[in-house]
């Protein structure tokens, strides 16, 4: 019963009826891959500055590679109810495909051991970060 | 000086042996939404575990028995047996979660993936139950848990803005952009996690395996009024690293990683490595913990022989239960479940459970028969007893708020 209550409240995805609870799953979508990208950019200064192992970085950062994928595809199964849902969804997946590319390439260039390229991958992250939280703040 | 030694060392365990996979998972989650604006519950919370271990390890060096081999004697059998279903439960998703802790600290150094690491934990586990004496396996993970302290240092290295800080801590608001359901969500779940209720199975029994007598209550006093409010810093010293590096940064801890980072960009390599030291003995030192509580909750209440300090042939049912324990937990663990999401619905669920565990521990610990003239002071009960109605309004809250805020979401 516990168990069946922890799944009800963890993760389940229902449909989507109206405007507002769209928007409010997108703000919550933007929220969470910021806070990837956020992570991803932490670990990248770290592993730059020699102050973490390799594994750990490489393990961090497939981590957020994995959760900002997980939070766009849970995003993009959902159905815009109406036009301006439409154009909400587009608004973020503008954000969302980048983040999750350059989480991805970051992944792989952690997994190499190619700490040189990390810092020039991750350029675009600071930019994205503030972009998803400005979006996260203004659909909340 | 041999007395010394013995009340330092136990101090010492009591730091290193106070935080386990709830109180690191909850303390940056805390400190990372909310700043230091719930470090207030680390204080309740460790005030209420210290005021019912004491009692707890009182009853047992008086006793010579555990309190919760006293609960159906003195309760009934149905109240034991409500009380044993809900802190079986309870301590076995814990037991799951801390393997899962485990697990993870070994794939953060490795990066293999935890699930391959899940079964050779539960293994080595086991084996360690079996195969090291009591004191020894205590001692031990205690001590290596001490490597936690670096996130203590790394608060001073990280140069915080110390006024912003204090300011957090001692005028708390809810953050913008967070809801007061939320905020007391996670105010439970730090509760939870401070005050988890195998903690004071483990105490009382462990007192009793440690042969605790009425010359040992200084042990039992120092190790909780000195031992636990300093494991309680290092939750709050968790907290605090989360506050000053994750905090601005917008990250929300999903993943023990997450927590390490700030160390590591305070101390590079090494402090990572001693977090990474620190994050494995405490959970690993939980784990035994919690699997050992299985075993003495179960046991304890229907009167079996139980216990490390007899050997396996003379408490084989105590020894089965230990061993289903861990494969349940780990067998939980293996089927996907994210072991944080595990840690923390088991400690959300603890605070659910919390009345249940501590007020048999105060029931006993008024019972002249068992304590004789070591019966609680006025203050205690009524310190108790405040305790106990506030434990009953959060277990009361708790499972309209994990619906309400979608556990914390």
């Amino acid at each position: 019963m516990t168990l069946l209550l922890l799944l009800v409240v963890s993760g389940c995805t229902g449909p989507v009826r109206s405007s507002g609870v769209y928007e409010s799953k997108a703000a919550n979508t933007a929220r969470k891959t910021a806070s990837a990208v956020a992570t991803a950019e932490l670990a990248v200064q770290a592993a730059t500055h020699d102050r973490t192992f390799g594994r750990t970085a490489a393990q961090t950062l497939a981590e957020t590679a994995r959760d900002a994928g997980d939070v766009q595809g849970i995003f993009d199964s959902i159905q815009p109810p109406d036009r301006r849902s439409d154009q909400l969804r587009s608004q973020l997946d503008d954000l969302l495909q980048p983040a999750v590319s350059t989480l991805e390439d970051l992944r792989t260039a952690a997994r190499r051991g190619d700490v040189e390229s990390m810092a020039r991958i991750a350029a675009p992250l600071e930019k994205l970060a503030g972009e998803l939280q400005d979006f996260d703040e203004a659909h909340r | 000086m041999k007395n010394l030694v013995q009340v330092a060392l136990g101090v010492l365990t009591a730091i290193g042996g106070f935080v386990d996979i709830g109180d690191i998972v909850a303390s940056t989650a805390t400190g990372a939404r909310f700043g230091l604006a719930l470090a207030w519950v680390l204080v309740v919370g460790t005030t209420g575990i210290m005021i019912f271990a004491e009692m707890a390890g009182r009853v047992a060096a008086i006793s010579g028995r555990p309190v919760f081999d006293l609960v159906r004697e003195r309760l009934g059998a149905g109240m034991g047996l409500a009380n044993l279903l809900a802190s079986f439960f309870i301590t076995l998703l814990t037991l799951a979660a801390e393997i899962g802790g485990v697990a993870l600290a070994i794939e953060l150094a490795t990066s293999v993936n935890y699930l391959l690491w899940v079964p050779l934990v539960g293994i080595v586990v086991w084996v360690v139950v079996w195969r090291l004496p009591f004191e020894t396996m205590d001692n031990t993970f205690g001590l290596i848990g001490l490597a936690l302290v670096v996130f203590l240092f790394a608060i001073w290295r990280l140069h915080p803005d110390w006024a912003g800080l204090a300011h957090s801590a001692l005028h708390p608001t809810v953050p913008q952009g967070e809801g007061h359901p939320t905020y007391w969500y996670f105010a439970i779940a730090l509760l939870g996690s401070a005050m988890s209720p195998y903690e004071v199975f483990f105490f009382s029994s462990g007192a009793v395996e440690q042969r605790w007598t009425r010359r040992d209550l200084i042990i039992n006093r120092t190790n909780v009024l000195i031992g636990f409010p300093l494991g309680g810093l290092l939750a709050l010293a968790l907290m605090c690293t989360a506050a000053i590096v994750l905090q601005p940064q917008g990250v929300d801890p999903s993943h023990l990683s997450q927590a390490a980072l700030p160390v590591s960009l305070a101390f590079g390599k090494l402090g990572l490595a001693l977090a990474l030291i620190g994050i494995f003995a405490c959970t690993f030192g939980a784990a035994l913990e919690t699997c050992l509580s299985c075993g003495y909750t179960v046991a304890q209440y229907f009167g079996w022989q139980w216990g490390k300090f007899v050997k396996p042939a003379q408490a084989p049912r105590f020894h089965v239960v230990v061993l289903l324990s861990i494969l349940a937990g780990t067998l939980l663990v293996l089927t996907t479940i994210d072991p944080i999401q595990l840690t923390e619905y088991s400690i959300v669920l603890a605070a659910a459970a919390l009345p249940l565990t501590y007020l048999p521990v105060l029931l006993v610990a008024n019972d002249r028969d068992y304590m004789g003239d070591k019966v609680n002071s006025g203050a205690s009960n009524l310190l108790a007893t405040v305790y106990l109605l506030l434990l009953l309004v959060v277990s009361v809250a708790t499972i309209p708020l994990l619906v309400v805020t979608k556990a914390g979401g």
